[in-house]
């Protein structure tokens, strides 16, 4: 399946005097709820200046783990420590124009959320 | 499947939402100046539409504030960063793992370096790697090289004197056939010659010439500045004037005092011409210049008039002095006439190195030349003398004159002779000095060939099974030694050779050796024991006054 055909221009509409691209927009972050937040503006922003958006695309979460004792020393209950650290992804496909993109991607950015932009010729 | 991927990760082009260095005014413009996207891949795929715009041109209504983080596993220089050729393990999203240090150079500026800029780090050596490494290099600067200049905050370089002297050679007269003669025009003569005087401004130091013309010295104190060369010949008068019916102390004094005060005059004076002739002080140079000491056109001034008026009230002369003018006009020199004005005054004599003079020789004239003042000043002695010993000897018999001895410095030094401790006599106690028993040892030699020619077994008693003959202060040892000291050294017994030794003999002297050795031991013992004391004070003492270093205890 073609995920990123052109879009045909519509009627009434000028046709776009820049190139189009497709862009791929990769959010990772700790931080769940920013990470929400942000996806959820950029589709809006995308959708907003109509463009052709594939919403996010949840990726499966890395976790790393460190499991340690919790004991400084080797004495006690052999307690352990789970620690955790989870690394959120999306993804969001677009396809327009890089100058859109900028324009949509400096609009809101929650900290902890690190944005990666890929742009390709369609 | 063949499943077309959305993007191609080889033919496109990554960037990342970067923050900027919020601390560069520059980049805070807009609400979206503080972000840019940077290229962090290395694939040859340009895009034109989006890394070269500005950010600056964005608009939007952003949140203002927020910044992006940059991928920690790929930034070189967080501390999450993998190591080179560690994988975040393969994962299938076909993500694109950056290594290696380009970030660096991609970090710093969306925009490409100048080219002016390229060019001259290129020349520099540096690498062309977008990063504008001309923010790094240092001015070459003086770094000292012998003497650099500090700069000084407190130096007023602007109050420094004039290191310039001016003199006022207005009234210098250059012989015109001197100028004249010489055929170069230029020379020094003929340009001196054609001076004009110039009023220069400030060419003294005004504080400096303005002491240099105080005439009125009234707040120094003294009124000797001002004297001539002459001012002691001036001062003494001439004979005839002087007052010779003035036989009392009040004369002798007071040519002592102005024997003294013409001294201290002497020294000023010289001083003071000597600060005449170098000072610059125009009104003065071209005087000095003249050669002579004396100022003949010079004004009188006050100072002058008290001068006189003193030595008027002092000599008690009414004669105006003519002798102002320079010693040049009479025909005495200086010299000549300080010994005739002097000549009956008191003067040291200098070489007393021989005799030693008592007032009474002055007057009996026993020797050298004595003036007639000297004999005064000598009688005049005497007869203080006698009556100080006159109301000496009137107290005598009224007061209990108690006599104090003065501890002088020579009684501060101990001679062998008078000093036999320096202990009081709370710590000497005659008892316990002891003469050192060094005659033990003897003492013992005696009381073993003794008891070695007695032929007797020596006798072992007591519960410490002990020769009680031979301790040293047992009763019958003392007597029998007092009996047979002179007797008993003789008869040492002899030293048979070795081998012919017989066993009790070998014995007898075995256990004369070990007597001897014990009795040594005890007399030992009891020498500690008996200067315990003063061992343990001389041990503190070394204590707390010797070095650190040497071992006391």
């Amino acid at each position: 399946m073609a995920l990123g055909m052109m879009k045909p221009v519509k009627p009434g509409l000028e046709a776009p005097h820049e190139e189009l691209h497709r862009i791929r927009i990769t959010l990772s972050s700790k931080n769940v709820k920013n990470l929400e937040k942000v996806c959820a503006d950029l589709v809006n922003g995308a959708k907003n200046k109509s463009l052709k958006v594939k919403g996010p695309v949840r990726m499966p979460t890395k976790v790393l783990l460190i499991t340690t004792r919790k004991s400084p020393c080797g004495e006690g209950t052999n307690t352990w420590d789970r620690f955790e650290l989870r690394v959120h992804k999306r993804v969001i496909d677009l396809v327009s124009s890089s100058e859109v993109v900028k324009q949509i991607t400096s609009i809101t950015i929650e900290p902890g959320v690190e944005v990666e932009v890929t742009i390709a010729d369609p | 499947m063949g499943k077309k991927k959305f993007i191609d990760k080889k033919k496109s082009a990554t960037f990342q939402l970067l923050a900027r260095d919020s601390s560069n005014p520059s980049n805070d413009d807009g609400p979206s100046g503080d972000r840019i996207f940077v290229r962090v891949d290395d694939s040859p795929y340009p895009v034109h539409g989006f890394f070269d715009e500005d950010v600056h041109n964005v608009e939007g209504t952003a949140h203002p504030g927020y910044s992006f983080e940059t991928d920690v596993t790929n930034d070189s220089n967080s501390i999450f960063t993998n190591a080179f050729g560690d994988h975040d393990g393969d994962d299938k999203y076909d993500r694109f793992e950056i290594h290696g240090n380009q970030n660096q150079t991609l970090l710093t500026g969306a925009v490409p370096l100048p080219d002016h800029t390229r060019r001259e780090i290129l020349e520099l050596g540096l690498p062309d790697d977008g990063y504008n490494y001309l923010n790094h290099l240092r001015e070459i600067k003086n770094t000292g090289g012998g003497s650099a200049f500090y700069h000084n905050s407190k130096a007023k370089l602007d109050q420094l004197p004039l290191d310039v002297k001016a003199y006022d050679a207005s009234k210098v007269r250059i012989p015109i056939s001197l100028a004249n003669g010489d055929a170069n025009d230029n020379s020094l003569y003929t340009v001196a010659a054609k001076t004009v005087g110039l009023r220069i401004q400030k060419a003294v130091d005004p504080e400096v010439a303005a002491l240099l013309d105080d005439g009125d010295m009234s707040r120094f104190g003294s009124d000797v500045e001002d004297l001539e060369e002459d001012f002691v010949v001036r001062a003494n008068p001439p004979e005839e004037k002087e007052d010779v019916l003035d036989k009392s102390m009040n004369s002798v004094d007071r040519s002592r005092v102005t024997r003294q005060e013409v001294r201290k005059h002497a020294i000023c004076y010289a001083e003071e011409q000597g600060s005449q002739l170098l000072g610059c002080d125009a009104s003065r140079c071209h005087e000095a210049e003249q050669g002579t000491v004396t100022e003949q056109p010079r004004v009188r001034r006050l100072l002058d008039e008290q001068f006189d008026m003193l030595t008027l009230q002092e000599y008690d002369t009414d004669s105006d002095y003519d002798n102002d003018g320079s010693i040049a006009a009479e025909g005495e020199s200086l010299a000549d006439k300080l010994s005739h004005v002097l000549k009956d005054h008191v003067t040291d004599e200098l070489d007393l190195v021989d005799k030693y003079k008592v007032p009474a020789d002055f007057l009996h004239k026993s020797g050298g030349s004595n003036s007639r003042e000297l004999v005064d000043s000598a009688s005049d002695v005497i007869r203080r003398c006698v009556e100080y010993a006159e109301m000496y000897n009137e107290n005598e018999g009224n007061e209990d004159v108690m006599v104090l001895e003065e501890s002088s410095g020579e009684s501060e030094v101990w001679d062998c002779e008078t000093i036999v401790s320096t202990y009081s006599n709370l710590d000497n106690h005659p008892g316990t000095i002891e003469a050192p028993e060094y005659g033990r040892k003897k003492k013992l030699a005696e009381t073993v060939s003794k008891a070695a020619a007695s032929d007797r077994v020596i006798s072992l008693r007591g519960k410490e099974r002990l020769p009680v003959e031979f301790l040293p202060h047992s009763r019958n040892a003392v007597v029998e030694k007092v009996k047979k000291a002179p007797s008993t050294k003789p008869e040492l017994p002899k030293r048979r050779p070795h081998s012919q030794e017989s066993k009790e003999e070998k014995k007898e002297r075995k256990a004369a050796v070990k007597e001897e050795r014990r009795e040594a031991r005890k007399a030992k013992k009891e020498l500690k024991e008996l200067y315990q004391c003063e061992a343990q004070r001389a041990q503190r003492v070394a204590a707390v006054s010797g070095p650190s270093s040497v071992h006391v205890m």
